[in-house]
């Protein structure tokens, strides 16, 4: 009985008393379950292990796409901790909330662990001889890969493949990438990927790049970031000015945070072109002819940024240089987000921060290994190839477009074309769950590969991924391992010399190792020091910048009309944790909560509190936000970090498959999203979805930091009292 | 009721430490009222053969013969007690390392036992007898070295302090409570910091020294 009341009173009730029970007990509560444990001893113990103490192999971070390096604590042979390897220049050390997940990924209870054929499991003979059989079947073009970025060995292995298959179709996918970024980087300085100097400019003038959370490379750029605010440099503390319409991470950063009409960008960054020339600054021609009708009349009325603020950042930009602007999410997610990012790039010219803030990046000396990044528009030329009948067998790879791809395109029927679908997938996420055959994957602690980050922070490197640990389960198999048995299958003679995917690694890098500094050097020597460093470091020049950025075919739209049906817009949200939705059967990602809202385990929709009032919406409400393409159901938060016409859902939730940690744990954002496209890109726009808000007539409690009692996690009250003795401690891993 | 007491002994252990500040002695060997339960090993280990004294113990004369125990230092086979965090379970290999060469009781059950485990190279799943909670750190390594090396405790004597008396038990049993007023009760006294100085110190109070 007594156990069900015991609470917080009485535990304090016998803290007043705990003195008197001493004397009549001695101390009783005792260890836990003597005998209950198993400890297993080695039989023949390997030379450096001693039980109790850690070893570290160091390896490669395969949560996101920004390559840092990792050092894995490994005891009695169990991987238990990452940290980031010193030895890289990309994190120095350091490691972000999500890569600490990581291990979650390799000890994740839902991982697939046997080769499946529509449900049923078979063996690896079985599943190779099968898609052996089918390719035979049809001709190469009627073959198609979905996959996440590439890069490193796997790469290599990929294209070794589609080769041979003949006219296969490569589709590189990235739901959420900086994908229109890219592209008019290329444009502006010739490099899709330049180098940045947070750390050397005294201004930084972020248009929605989320440098801290969730953008390109966030462990570097958070480093950078950390130099740029320290006051004793040189060109003294750096001031930080984020414009963009929901505040991220790095806009609660920022010493201002200014949310400019949702699409407006491009023309605040002509109007402070424009200001910059009235105060005198020397503007090139063709971009002063441009900017020319952008005075701060017009510029604050369709941004909604003060006349003074604009002035205010036009002053602060010309006193402090060098500076950097940057174009992130929030720029380029509108059907003109080419024009808006090129409008911004003129900014670094005219500041003259091209060569100084922004600079070359290394070259990758063997392009075979350098990283093909993914699109968005990838999933949408698939579904068009999809439509036509066209593909036989399709391979996913490291992609989920079943969930990320907008409901309105029909993926999910499309794919019911394709009469052979094969996914290479650790969980059965929506995708995995139409194939026909999966492929059961390594965990990234398992699994041999090197890779190659599209964001080199110094030098080219090449990042090696080792295993940390032995596999968990037997059936799962290295991505590597599996293409080269299906190399093997059409080039036996070439690739017979390699017993597994390891000796391929092998051979490659010790066949180079004179390029790689290793020359002179005994192979297994090299090797060793290799894998023991965990990276290797490429020599190779510096590619070098053109200063191309000009005002030639700028034409930025007027501001959007109203739509009085959907008047909102939404703004889906890349979280730091939660990305694209790719790790989201990581409880721990689950359990931390948004840097902003603290909600965990669970979908928001953000609304700011004037519009919130408009509409009778409090905190807590079910509302269902419903756009042309669909709608979904999530809680409201009330924020004032996001403009008044916009909301904000976090992408990644609302999965219906992958695990029990993610399945219907929140909204999928992705579904609701109209396919409107980037004019110059094609790539989707993420922001120009209107929807419209109303309530269902249920209201709960948000599970946030600071909030009232009673909220709950994944449908379970939090911090239930358990009884000790109904604790079964030897059985809670 | 139980586990509310239970919930009181979690506390009286904070307290407990004040109220017996007075006895400055170690504590005695074996605590009757807090042995734990007996654990079925698959191998019943003779710890007193091992571990045990002579008989009749005469160490100052070799001559008579090891009839009983043979005194072998507990660290002989716990290696890691030294150098690391746990003590660890010594690898099969040690084991086998001399009873290979123990033609005496090859043909007995427990021996004939450990080689089978051996030839199929499986370990053996020995049951924790000592096992604290995964919220608590203990370091071995840190006491041994305190003890053992820098005072110069016996090494028996000094393992005993938690472990008990273990030279006069098969298999072991648990004999002390283990808990955490348990522990407070020691760290509170103060002990030389070697052999040799006058000085002393006692053990850490900060919380996060067990738990980090
Ligand atoms: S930024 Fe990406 S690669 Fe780096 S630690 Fe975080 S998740 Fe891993």
């Amino acid at each position: 009985m007594m156990e069900n009341n015991f609470n917080r009173r009485d535990f304090l009730k016998v803290m007043g008393w705990g003195g008197a029970a001493v004397t009549l007990t001695g101390c009783g509560f005792t260890s836990v379950e003597d005998g209950r444990e198993v400890v297993t001893s080695y039989v023949e113990p390997p030379e450096y292990a001693l039980p109790g103490i850690s070893v570290y192999f160091n390896s490669t971070c395969a949560q996101c796409d920004a390559g840092c390096s990792v050092s894995g604590r490994v005891r009695e042979g169990r991987v238990l901790k990452l940290e980031g390897n010193t030895a890289s220049a990309i994190n120095r050390g350091k490691m972000c909330g999500l890569g600490q997940a990581g291990v979650q990924a390799h000890y994740n209870p839902d991982r697939v662990r046997e080769p499946l054929l529509k449900g049923k499991a078979i063996s690896w003979e079985e599943a190779l001889g099968l898609i052996d059989g089918k390719l035979k079947a049809v001709k190469g073009e009627e073959v198609a890969f979905l996959t996440g970025g590439l890069s490193g060995h796997v790469k290599v292995m990929f294209k070794n493949y589609m080769d041979t298959l003949g006219g296969a179709n490569h589709f590189v996918y990235e739901a959420a990438s900086p994908a229109v970024v890219r592209a008019s980087n290329k444009k502006a300085y010739g490099v899709s990927m330049p180098r940045l100097h947070l750390d050397k400019a005294k201004v930084v003038m972020s248009f929605g790049a989320d440098f801290l959370g969730s953008w390109v490379s966030p462990v570097h750029f958070s480093q950078q970031y950390a130099a740029f605010r320290k006051g004793n440099r040189p060109e003294g503390r750096g001031v930080l000015v984020q414009i963009e319409p929901k505040m991220t991470l790095t806009g609660a950063n920022a010493d201002r945070w200014i949310p400019a009409n949702p699409g407006s960008e491009g023309v605040l960054a002509l109007g402070i072109i424009n200001a910059l020339g009235k105060a005198g600054l020397s503007i090139p021609a063709d971009i002063a002819g441009l900017t020319r009708d952008y005075g701060v009349d017009r510029v604050s009325k369709e941004t909604g940024v003060s006349v003074e603020q604009i002035n205010k950042l036009a002053g602060l930009l010309k006193e402090r240089t060098p500076s950097l602007v940057l174009v992130g999410d929030a720029a380029e997610g509108y059907l003109h987000g080419s024009q808006n990012a090129a409008a911004i790039a003129l900014l670094n010219r005219v500041l003259g921060n091209i060569g100084k803030t922004i600079d070359a990046p290394a070259n990758v000396p063997f392009p075979q290994v350098a990283p093909t990044v993914g699109s968005r528009s990838a999933v949408k030329a698939l579904n068009d190839k999809l439509t036509s009948g066209k593909v036989q067998v399709l391979f996913t790879y490291a992609a989920n477009p079943v969930f990320s791809a907008p409901s309105v395109l029909k993926f999910k029927d499309n794919l019911q074309k394709v009469p052979f679908k094969v996914a290479l997938a650790h969980y059965m996420d929506e995708t995995a769950v139409e194939a026909d055959l999966v492929l059961p994957l390594d965990s990234a602690l398992e699994d041999w590969g090197t890779g190659v980050p599209e964001y080199l922070a110094e030098g080219a490197q090449l990042n090696i991924q080792q295993p940390l640990m032995e596999k968990l389960y037997s059936g799962t198999r290295g991505v590597g391992d599996i293409l080269l048995a299906l190399l093997k299958q059409r080039r036996a003679n070439e690739y017979k010399g390699y017993e597994d995917f390891y000796s391929y690694l092998r051979h490659s890098l010790v066949s180079i190792k004179g390029v790689l500094g290793g020359s002179g050097k005994d192979d297994d020597i090299f090797w060793a020091e290799t894998l023991s460093q965990g990276l290797v470091k490429l020599s190779g020049n510096n590619g070098s910048l053109a200063a191309k950025a000009n005002a030639a075919g700028l034409n930025l739209p007027a501001p959007a009309a109203e739509d009085s049906n959907y008047p909102l817009r939404l703004i889906p949200s890349v979280t730091a944790s939660m990305r694209d939705g790719r790790n989201a059967n990581q409880p721990w990602l689950q359990e931390s909560p948004d840097p902003l809202t603290t909600i965990v385990w669970d979908s928001w929709v953000e609304i700011h509190p004037k519009t919130a009032a408009r509409l009778g919406i409090v905190e807590g409400d079910i509302i269902e936000v419903a756009s042309r393409n669909g709608a979904i159901k999530a809680q409201a938060y009330l924020f004032p970090g996001i403009h008044p016409d916009a909301i904000s859902i976090p992408l990644g939730y609302g999965h219906e498959a992958m695990g029990r940690y993610a399945k219907n744990v929140g909204a999928n954002a992705f579904a609701i999203l109209d396919q409107a496209v980037d004019k110059e890109t094609g790539e989707l726009a993420m922001n120009e979805t209107r929807v419209k808000l109303s309530k269902v007539g249920k209201r709960i409690i948000v599970t946030k930091e600071e909030g009232p009692a009673g909220g709950m996690q994944m449908g379970k009250k939090i911090a239930v009292r358990v009884a000790s003795d109904k604790v079964n401690l030897s059985e809670e891993i | 009721m139980h586990s509310f007491l239970r919930s009181v002994f979690i506390l009286a252990g904070l307290c407990l430490c004040v109220s017996s500040h007075a006895a400055d002695a170690l504590p005695p060997l074996t605590t009757a009222d807090s042995l734990g339960p007996k654990v079925e090993q698959p191998i019943e280990f003779p710890h007193n053969r091992h571990a045990g004294l002579r008989d009749p113990a005469d160490a100052a004369d070799p001559s008579v013969p090891a009839k009983g125990g043979m005194e072998i230092n507990c660290m002989y086979c716990h290696t890691g007690a030294r150098r690391s965090n746990v003590a660890a379970i010594p690898p099969l290999q040690k084991c086998i390392g001399c009873h290979r060469n123990i033609e005496s009781v090859k043909e007995t059950p427990r021996i004939q036992k450990l080689f089978e485990y051996w030839e199929a190279k499986k370990p053996i799943p020995w049951k924790k007898v000592h096992d604290l909670p995964d919220f608590v750190r203990f370091n071995h390594e840190r006491h041994v070295k305190r003890f053992v090396f820098a005072q110069n405790k016996p090494v028996q004597e000094a393992c005993g302090y938690c472990h008990g008396d273990v030279k006069t038990m098969t298999v072991a049993q648990r004999q002390k409570p283990l808990s955490m007023g348990w522990c407070v009760t020691c760290h509170e006294k103060d002990h030389p910091v070697s052999a040799t100085s006058s000085e002393t110190s006692h053990g850490p109070n900060d919380c996060w020294q067990c738990h980090k």
